[in-house]
């Protein structure tokens, strides 16, 4: 989970914020539980 | 894993300094104090859930306590911090914006499903299956953030151990008041109970990340609420048939707006100190503690709406097991303080926020040491109208309510809410003391 954690940007490199977000496995196991979430409140309602 | 040793020499980035053990006491300190006022408001804002019970959509409720936390979210910010201040943080980390924004989509759906638990199971049972949210964020917490590593097994027990006794403890809660009540426990409240408890608990992976990129909670919630507003109107609007249906249901139940809206924003007071909780102590504790909110809303339906009337004695004794169990493992939790090895760790952590995005190491750094590198800034006439047009909601919605046909002690009601006003007043001087509102 964390091979990521390799990456190295040097502080002066300007970051694409949105490309760091997609690539962040912390993003994903939020994302995936929201749409569980949402197909389930489908089913409860 | 190799890399995550000294992820600070990988990056260049000098090693993270050692806060001295009287300032991380202090954190420790004001985290545990937020995660108790937590606890007391958050439990104060599920009491009008009970308007459920009324005959009211629980999709309308839901959207009515959102639009209630979306003034309060916006309102009380710009009044403590500033919309510049506010702006000025959110430069330092604009990625932090999307983590608010998809946390407060998972709070919206959260929240929804638990007023389908609430239809379906009653709030006494369906309260402890969501708080299942504190193991989760447990587990969250250890797996992405190096929480408890290095924490040794004394710390590890009474963090673990105090979250399952709180756990156990709103067991014996629920079985102690569904016993006394005649309700059809459905598989799907319970699903919906459970899952709202996953929602949750994932939800602290944003807050986690956003306080060790050094964010101000104030600043957090801010675009939190965007996320929960949008998706809470998606939701609406889709389950109550169009934009049309959502504004005549909402119309029609103007007489108890107020009361959803008023829920709303008494779940923000709850909410910002559990803000506080999670970015002094962590998830793995700030969550357990202010999950003690399951305690407030026994008290509250006790007290002040006389639930224990009729009570045999094995269900009254079952109820004060129950919350004893969760007190104590309220303290063990409380008393089980991350010391610098295990601050080393989240620092850790912290450093991998910076390098990931960019984050200007002092600003991480002073926002997990409480401090601010942004100056305080001047109110500016943007903050006076979000205070005034959130005041200007409170006060038109009020002026047309009605209290609803359900029973209340008052006298008791003003003892809890004097209760939570200290709670409030002392931990707000805290919190001002230590870090000035960082």
């Amino acid at each position: 989970m964390d091979n990521e954690e390799a990456i190295d940007r040097p502080e002066t490199q300007p970051i694409d914020w949105l490309a760091s977000v997609s690539g962040d496995v912390h993003f994903w196991v939020p994302a995936l539980v929201l749409i569980g979430g949402l197909l389930l409140l489908r089913w409860v309602s | 894993m190799g890399q995550l040793s000294s992820p600070a020499e990988a990056s260049g980035a000098p090693r993270p300094a050692l806060l001295a053990p009287e300032r991380v006491r202090a954190l420790q300190r004001v985290g545990v104090l937020c995660g108790i006022a937590a606890g007391a408001w958050l439990g104060a804002a599920e009491v009008p859930t009970k308007l459920v019970t009324t005959g009211l959509s629980p999709v309308l409720i839901s959207f009515a306590m959102v639009a209630g936390v979306f003034l309060g979210r916006w309102s009380l910010p710009a009044m403590v911090r500033g919309t510049s201040g506010i702006r000025a943080d959110i430069v330092e980390a604009p990625h932090l914006v999307i983590w608010a924004i998809i946390a407060g989509c998972l709070w919206s759906v959260a929240n929804t499903l638990t007023i389908f638990a609430i239809r379906d199971l009653g709030l006494s049972v369906a309260f402890p299956l969501w708080n299942t949210n504190g193991i989760i964020g447990i587990l969250w917490g250890v797996l992405f953030f190096r929480e408890l590593h290095h924490a040794g097994w004394r710390r590890w027990g009474a963090v673990c151990g105090g979250a399952l006794v709180i756990f156990l403890g709103g067991m014996l809660l629920a079985r102690a008041s569904s016993s006394q009540i005649a309700s059809h426990v459905a598989l799907r409240g319970i699903a919906a109970a459970l899952g709202a408890g996953v929602l949750w608990g994932t939800m602290y992976i944003p807050y986690r990340k956003a306080y060790l990129s050094g964010m101000n909670p104030l600043s957090f919630v801010s675009f939190f609420t965007i996320g929960e507003l949008g998706m809470m109107t998606a939701l609406a609007v889709a389950y109550m048939g169009g934009f049309h249906n959502l504004y005549r249901q909402l119309t029609a139940a103007e007489d108890v707006l107020f009361w959803l809206l008023a829920a709303g924003f008494v779940w923000v007071i709850g909410d910002i100190f559990q803000q506080y909780a999670v970015k002094y102590i962590g998830v793995s504790r700030g969550i357990p503690i202010s999950n003690s909110n399951q305690l407030w809303g026994l008290v509250w339906g006790a007290v002040a709406f006389g639930e224990f009337r009729g009570w045999q004695h094995g269900a009254i004794a079952g109820a004060i097991w129950g919350s004893v169990l969760m007190a104590a493992g309220l303290a063990a939790i409380s008393f089980s303080v991350a010391d610098n090895s295990e601050y080393l760790k989240w620092a850790e952590a912290a450093e991998r926020e910076h390098r990931r995005y960019g984050i200007d190491i002092e600003f991480v750094r002073s926002g997990m040491q409480g401090r601010s590198t942004n100056p305080p800034q001047r109110r500016t006439w943007l903050d006076w109208v979000l205070v005034a047009a959130a005041t200007g909601a409170f006060v038109w919605t009020g002026a047309r309510a009605h209290w609803p046909s359900i029973a209340l002690d008052g006298t008791a009601a003003l003892v809890l809410l004097g209760l939570c006003l200290a709670l409030l007043v002392a931990c707000a001087a805290t919190l001002w003391k230590v870090t000035r509102f960082n």
